[in-house]
């Protein structure tokens, strides 16, 4: 156990946010025990309020904790002040619930949600006394395994993963823990373990570069899901019960890499449903329960779903909340439902200004969507909204920027004009979003170089000038942010001693505009002689070998292929729950889409509801 | 018993949650409550929220046993709801730090927040300081004045303490015992008066006092009071227009 007296008195009254690293939340469990058969540290690269608002970990910590042989315990990426702090007085990175260092623990489980939190995961090796690289541990030294969407390109993290599981990890985690506990008993080396559980299905060895076949949860009703969360004392940025109604996308954004890689579309039923919500809005006391999921107005009975949600919580002071709207009509209807009382703003995602440019990303959305969706926000009261757009799209023009300025320019003249009529046309704000492409493994995009840092500039500038407007705000994303993401999204092995070497400059919470040091991760490019542009700026042939090629996440080549050759003809390809298969080839087996619990058709018939 | 309509809570703030902020305090009781079926009134309006009035912030850093609240009950449901009732339930579902100590039912309107005059706190001070602070202190004692830059919000402000200390002495092991304003006509932090006493002794603001609200010596909250109308001495919050008094152990 690290010197809790020292943790207490002379290290958390220095930092900010102390309680991100006192734990003791409703709920959490006991952790760590020196006889328990297996141990595992959920490792979460970035900050306590982002970590904690991961359903991912929750569902995982849940498994392992109902083992009674087991134990799991959190650890959160410490923000520098308490880096600084630990470093000082020699405090390692440890498990929240027991206090117990990382090193400890049989195995240390890291997500990766987003390219741009590598950074974190080594300095929290660091910070735990692990050696960085897998090939510098030894007897005693944990497991370092890591899962996430990141996952299904591992390569550039490769050299500092003992193993990385792909897909779904209900089944896996179990697996996992079951065979190191084995491992243990008999009295294997660190070396055997290691290589017996890169034998379970969907475990990809770094060493070995063996091929791998994503884990998919073919039904989540039956898949373990908490009753029970950890109810955080510090406010996360999602803190709320989240029910995770489905999993998997079927509308085929091509620039979509969580549209491809969590197919097919598995629906919970509205039993299991109902039966999650009571036992976690009870367990919890949260004031909020939101429906969780890529597209949640997608389910097919949501409207059922979320009326009976509301008459029961309602009364109790709970507030049903959807994350995401899709762009039309009926998000605004279901809008309805559950923001009675919460008049913030909505958010939509039209992702491009023109139709062509729509349809070449396969975004499923006309002008006439948006401009009902948001002619029903405003007529229903709201005054603000939000709106994503992506620059630097394959084959992108300056009509289609422009576009993005027309049609933002179109939504707030609606909004004003529908306010207006009430007197309040001052109170009309349109605030977009606006992010660059960054190409992504595993989607139609994937083969397409991202704009160079100084065509996003640029980009960015021409748009700037033709958003000035009242009631009009812009923001970009940073390019540099943006680009890296690219690099290492698309990169391979390579890119690991750039990674190791901006870590050693300083770069931490790269995902943080206001830790984010590009000029940090240009001199550890330099200083280990490789340009980033390689990777994010260089289109890949259909023929190339791709970095990620090892890594099979269920979506075929031949249909990310055919997707970008319909792309490059302005063609949209339907989703297939309202129309023919599209030949995705996810569905196989057991493994297909499920709606509201229900089995569809087969693929080779096509999706259609049960 | 009768059903009670507005309760009044004393509970306390343990050593696992010293640093959560007041807010992240009154939203996990506010979740406590909503755990333990407890039917509470909502406020109107856009934001629905329940009608729970905490008495005073508590320094992030600080243990206390004696925070306190009052409750307003939804008129509805609440009918059968007696004060055993409410600590029962609170107690089972409160999570771990936030001991329940005490439950009443309340006469008149909540009027905790305004009420209270006066807090007294434990500060624990490690022996090899003692011998100094005790000069301190007994110099602060025998003055009339005691005028100190005090932080607020605002900026730095030059207050006169003295007379917003009550009373100070020392306990049997050795803890600094004191008793200072609290509420909005007068208030003064421990952590301001023990920097008063580390400047008295020639020691300029602990490098360790960076985030102000905590100190590196434990601070304990032991009580808070109004003051008797009559003869001014302090009266505990649970001894007026309160009845159906349930508490720990009882």
């Amino acid at each position: 156990m690290v010197n809790k007296d020292l943790l207490l008195t002379d290290v958390l009254p220095n930092v900010s946010q102390p309680a991100r690293y006192t734990g003791h939340e409703l709920n959490a469990g006991a952790g760590y025990r020196a006889g328990a058969e297996a141990t595992l540290l959920l490792a979460f690269p970035d900050v306590y309020e982002v970590g904690m608002s991961y359903i991912g970990f929750k569902i995982l910590y849940e498994i392992v904790n109902s083992n009674p042989a087991w134990a799991a315990e959190r650890a959160f990426a410490p923000w520098p002040d308490m880096e600084a702090q630990m470093r000082i007085h020699g405090i390692p990175l440890y498990g929240l619930e027991s206090y117990t260092p990382a090193r400890s623990f049989d195995v240390m489980g890291f997500t990766l949600q987003y390219e741009l939190t590598y950074s974190n995961v080594l300095c929290m090796l660091e910070l735990a006394g692990i050696p960085v690289r897998a090939d510098g541990r030894r007897e005693g030294d944990p497991i370092i395994i890591a899962g996430g969407p990141c996952a299904s390109n591992p390569e550039p993290m490769a050299p500092f993963l003992d193993l990385v599981v792909v897909g779904d990890g209900e089944e896996a985690i179990a697996e996992i823990m079951r065979e190191t506990a084995r491992g243990k008993r008999e009295g294997a080396s660190r070396a055997a373990i290691v290589s017996r559980l890169a034998k379970i299905a969907g475990v990809y060895w770094p060493q070995a570069q063996n091929h791998v076949t994503r884990r998919v949860v073919a039904d989540l009703d039956s898949a373990e899901y908490p009753r029970k969360f950890v109810v955080p004392f510090l406010e996360a940025v999602h803190d709320r019960v989240a029910l995770e109604v489905m999993r998997g996308c079927s509308r085929g954004c091509r620039f979509c890499q969580a549209g491809m890689i969590y197919r097919p579309v598995r629906e919970r039923s509205m039993d299991n449903l109902c039966e999650l919500a009571e036992a976690l809005v009870g367990s919890s006391g949260y004031e909020e329960l939101s429906l969780l999921s890529l597209s949640s107005a997608d389910y097919t009975r949501i409207k059922e779903l979320i009326s009976k949600l509301a008459a029961e919580y309602g009364p109790q002071g709970v507030a049903v909340s959807l994350p995401s709207l899709r762009v039309d009509s009926f998000s605004i209807e279901l809008a309805r439902d559950v923001e009675k009382s919460r008049r913030t703003g909505l958010t939509f995602a039209p992702e491009a200004g023109t139709q062509r440019m729509r349809d070449i990303i396969n975004k499923g959305v006309t002008e006439d969507d948006l401009i009902s969706a948001a002619s029903d926000a405003f007529e229903s009261g709201w005054d603000q909204i939000k709106l994503y757009f992506m620059i630097g799209l394959p084959y992108e023009t300056f009509e289609d920027i422009e576009g993005i300025a027309v049609l933002s320019k179109r939504v707030l003249d609606l909004g004003r004009r529908i306010a207006g009529a009430r007197g309040k046309a001052g109170r009309v704000r349109v605030n977009v979003s606006v992010s660059s492409f960054v190409p992504k493994p595993h989607t139609p995009f994937q083969w397409f170089a991202q704009d160079s840092r100084e065509q996003l500039e640029q980009k960015q500038s021409y748009l700037r000038e033709r958003m000035r407007a009242r009631g009009l705000s812009v923001s970009f994303h940073d390019v540099w942010a943006s680009h890296l993401e690219a690099a290492f999204a698309r990169g391979d092995r390579r890119l690991a001693p750039v990674i190791e070497r901006a870590v050693s400059l300083g770069c931490r919470f790269d995902g943080w505009s206001d830790q984010f040091k590009p000029g940090l991760w240009q001199q550890a490019f330099a200083d280990t002689g490789l340009d980033s542009s390689v990777w994010a700026n260089a289109e890949y042939g259909y023929s190339d070998a791709l970095p990620w090629d090892h890594i099979d996440m269920g979506v075929s080549r031949a249909f990310l292929v055919r997707e970008a050759h319909r792309a490059a003809s302005g063609l949209t390809t339907p989703d297939c729950r309202e129309a023919d298969c599209s030949g995705c080839g996810v569905c196989r087996g057991d493994v297909r889409v499920r709606l509201a619990g229900a089995f569809a058709g087969s693929p080779s018939q096509g999706g259609g509801q049960a | 018993m009768n059903g009670a309509s507005i309760v009044r809570v004393r509970l306390g703030k343990g050593d696992e949650i010293r640093f959560v902020s007041h807010l992240g305090f009154m939203r996990a009781f506010e979740r406590a409550v909503r755990r333990a079926r407890i039917p509470v009134a909502y406020s109107e309006g856009y934001h629905p929220h329940p009608k729970i009035q905490f008495a005073t912030a508590l320094g992030v850093g600080m243990t206390s046993e004696a925070e306190y609240l009052d409750m307003e009950l939804a008129p509805v449901d609440s009918g059968d709801l007696c004060t055993h009732d409410v600590f029962e339930r609170l107690r089972l579902a409160a999570p771990p730090g936030m001991p329940i100590i005490a439950v009443c039912a309340l006469e008149g309107r909540p009027t905790l927040a305004s009420s209270i005059e006066w807090a007294s706190y434990r500060v624990d001070v490690h022996p090899t300081a003692r011998p100094e602070l005790e000069d301190a202190v007994r110099e602060f004692l025998l003055s009339d004045h005691a005028i100190v830059e005090v932080n607020t919000k605002s900026g730095q402000r030059r207050a006169d303490i003295r007379p917003m200390v009550r009373e100070i002495r020392w306990s049997g092991s050795g803890a600094l015992e004191c008793t200072l304003a609290c509420g909005g006509r007068a208030h003064l932090r421990p952590q301001d008066l023990m920097a008063h006493f580390h400047s008295m002794q020639g020691r300029r603001g602990e490098p360790e006092q960076r985030h102000g609200s905590i100190a590196r010596s434990c601070i304990h909250r032991t009580g808070l009071y109004f003051t008797d109308r009559g003869g001014g001495d302090l009266a505990s919050p649970m001894s007026v227009e309160c009845r159906d008094l349930v508490m720990a152990g009882s």
